[in-house]
């Protein structure tokens, strides 16, 4: 999920909103979004077990909640449209399109016979069109399923991820290549969220040429680091792509769990301090930039741990304890962050936040 | 600790300036380490490793009754092979509901038992083996390295069941004979691996029942119940989506009887009250109740009270699953299978997992 210098401005929000948004706010909220100098989506889960899309302000107070119809992962939006999207679950098979200012129905997008989404996706610079990584679950491949983000989101094409257990996608500043983490695990529905090759795993990293489709780059990992789950993504102003992942592997190794890489150069990984990995639990679930800031936050379920880093060096600059940390975003200053205990930046919610954030505003 | 070391690894300078609010991480599940290993030594020593034994006599005692068959073939001997594979089958069903481990690796599982299968591969596949009478079928060593689909219980199921099985209790040495013993012999020796590997005593075996930094499985305890809980959840969510939805998912939804497990034997719900009687037992047995505060105990001896009630069920239902999936009195209980188990799953999810910390329920905190 990344904060690219476009989201919406907060004026423009409430203006788009309208009367109908605002009326439809309980006061508290309205004033939480009065007051909000960044608005973030996130999934949740309700006490009662109900799941939902909640627009979050910058100290982390629900402002609004859409129901969903099963639980959602990840989220993309479009500044220039205005439109976000929250993916099902994997092995779900549906996706949601709403507006965050409510003046457009949700539009629910199903995935076609033998697709199921992988939970991520984002749509193109200019809104237009929407790619969602999913599974070919008979073919064992990941695919990036592209939609025409218009009223109806009719799906159009797709392109082969050239890998297996697609996750997180994303798409350049430019819209002219997409970029692909496949985490390498086989899935299928049949089996539910059952990892079916833990032994034999095949993580990638794949840049492809957003019109054609064409593979532009390809980076597999070396043997030793073959349970090494490339899952998450985002992207630093100079375009270097920021890589974040999950180790199967012996829990008592200490793999490294993040790295980048540019158009035209092999991947970088990177070699945090021991006690960070260890903290991270070898497994970071989620990965933002803040542009602005020159920061990378990551964040461990695993550890309860959120760690950011200097975008130009890598190096750890600060590490939090988060109980059950999920996802991250660019704030309007450093990493936001939320948690499955309802922790969302200063303020705790009776809800249980899902592991990612998107920045809308 | 094992730093993996891999080119295009980049070694930062150690930070001097190092903003750090944490000296330790902060798990979401953090146990008195003590209690946690008796628990998982008794879930290792007392339900992992006896199932997997189990499981190595049933297949021993399924190649012997094979081998009475083939030497001597009438309908009594092919109805005891028949029983026998009943047995074998409940003896998998009953450790199957552990999906993590050396069973997930080298195809151990699907060596076992391929399914669901919903092209039919292993049918074809063992049809074809039928066709050709390939001899290389017929040893347990050559078999093992065949098509997965060709290899375990779902081939047995034919070959002694399917259309055909008829003529084991007339031909003597028969091809069709020979390959199911083998097949018995090929899970006899992925059993053994099993029980091979799970005995060792310095391997799996301790690192699933001494959880610390150096674990290879478990850096803490509260990892190592997070994943025994993991065993109970899919479990129980295996049994529903994969055993029952497979074939029945609802009232007014479309049904598919010959899509269930073993629908041809009649072996469908004997496996489900074997599975739903293994994750009883390993609840039981492992003593997981002890970690609870004494309060949120309960919890356990209803997800008991739940899987009796719902493997009393099973046995009420018609075993013919195309006459079960279209009888109103039937359907009710399919139905309340079905509930039951969404109920069985919460219990376990947000009941036990919410008890042990996980504050969302266990399936909601395992990432992704």
């Amino acid at each position: 999920m990344s904060f690219r210098g476009e989201t919406i401005d907060r004026r423009n929000f409430l203006k788009a909103a309208g009367i109908t948004f605002a009326a439809g706010l309980v006061p508290g909220s309205l004033m939480a979004l009065e007051r909000a100098d960044a608005v973030y989506a996130s999934g949740f889960r309700a006490p009662d077990g109900a799941f939902g899309i909640a627009t979050v302000s910058e100290r982390g107070e629900i402002i609004d909640r859409i129901t969903l119809p099963a639980r959602a992962h990840g989220l993309a939006f479009s500044p220039a449209t205005g439109r976000a999207v929250a993916f099902a679950r994997r092995p779900g098979t549906f996706a949601m399109a709403f507006d965050p200012a409510r003046k457009a129905e949700p539009v629910i997008i199903t995935s076609p016979v033998g697709r199921h989404f992988y939970g991520h996706g984002h749509f193109s610079p200019d809104g237009r069109l929407l790619y969602a990584s999913e599974n070919d679950f008979e073919g064992n491949r990941g695919m990036i399923g592209i939609y025409d983000a218009g009223q109806s989101f009719q799906r159009i094409g797709e392109f082969e991820a050239y890998g297996i257990g697609t996750h997180d996608m994303t798409v350049s500043d430019d819209g002219k290549m997409l970029v692909i983490a496949n985490g390498g695990i086989e899935t299928h529905p049949d089996f539910g969220r059952t990892k079916l090759n833990i032994d034999r795993m095949e993580p990638s990293l794949v840049l492809l040429d957003a019109k054609s489709g064409a593979l532009i780059q390809k980076h597999t990992l070396p043997s030793s680091l073959a349970q090494l789950s490339t899952r998450h993504l985002d992207i630093a102003d100079n375009g270097r792509i920021w890589f974040a992942c999950q180790w199967e592997g012996a829990r008592n190794a200490l793999p490294p769990l993040a790295g980048w890489l540019s158009k035209g150069e092999d991947i970088a990984l990177l070699d945090l301090p021991e006690e960070t990995t260890v903290r991270l639990g070898n497994y970071v679930g989620a990965i933002a930039v803040n542009r602005r800031d020159g920061v990378v936050g990551l964040t461990s379920p695993v550890g309860g741990t959120a760690v950011t880093l200097d975008v130009k060096t890598g190096l750890v600059l600060k590490e939090d304890v988060l109980r059950e940390a999920a996802g991250v975003a660019p704030a309007k200053s450093g990493i936001a962050t939320s948690s499955y205990d309802g922790q969302f930046n200063q303020t705790r919610s009776r809800v249980a936040w899902d592991q990612h954030i998107v920045r809308i505003v | 600790m094992r730093r993996i070391l891999a080119a295009g690894l980049l070694s930062l300078l150690p930070l001097s300036a190092f903003a750090q609010e944490a000296d330790n991480a902060a798990p979401a599940v953090a146990l008195p380490e003590a209690e946690v290993t008796k628990v998982m030594t008794a879930a290792v020593d007392g339900f992992i490793r006896p199932g997997y034994d189990a499981l190595g006599v049933s297949a021993e005692a399924m190649a012997a009754s094979m081998k009475t068959l083939c030497d001597a073939p009438s309908k009594a001997n092919l109805a005891a092979s028949r029983t026998e594979f009943g047995k074998l089958a409940a003896s998998w069903a009953h450790i199957e509901i552990v999906r993590v481990g050396p069973v997930i690796e080298q195809n151990r599982f699907e060596r076992i038992l391929f399914y669901p299968d919903r092209k039919s591969t292993g049918l074809k596949q063992v049809q074809a083996i039928l066709s050709k009478s390939d001899e290389t079928a017929t040893d347990a060593k050559t078999l093992g390295t065949k098509s997965v689909a060709t290899q375990g219980l779902g081939a047995l199921e034919y070959l002694l069941f399917g259309t055909g099985s008829e003529t084991l209790a007339a031909d003597k040495n028969s091809f069709r004979c020979r390959y199911g013993a083998a097949v018995a012999g090929n899970v006899g020796n992925v059993a053994k691996e099993l029980s091979d590997i799970w005995d060792a005593p310095d391997g799996i075996q301790k690192a699933w029942e001494q959880p610390g930094p150096d674990n290879p499985a478990f850096r803490t305890g509260g990892e190592a119940i997070t994943a025994l809980l993991g065993i109970l959840v899919h479990g129980a969510e295996a049994v529903r989506d994969q055993r029952i939805e497979t074939f029945y998912k609802g009232a007014d939804k479309v049904t598919f009887p010959k899509q269930a497990l073993f629908w041809r034997s009649e072996n469908t719900w004997p496996m489900v009250a074997a599975n739903l009687s293994g994750l009883s037992s390993l609840l039981e047995k492992s003593g997981m109740v002890a970690l609870l505060d004494e309060k949120d105990r309960p919890v356990v001896s209803a997800i008991h009270v739940q899987l009796k009630a719902m493997t009393d069920l099973t046995a009420k239902i018609d075993p013919d699953l195309e006459k079960a999936v279209v009888n109103p009195a039937d359907r009710k209980k399919l139905d309340a299978l079905l509930a039951d188990g969404k109920d069985v799953i919460a219990k376990l999810n947000d009941g036990y997992g919410g008890a042990i910390g996980l504050s969302s329920g266990f399936s909601f905190a395992d990432g992704d």
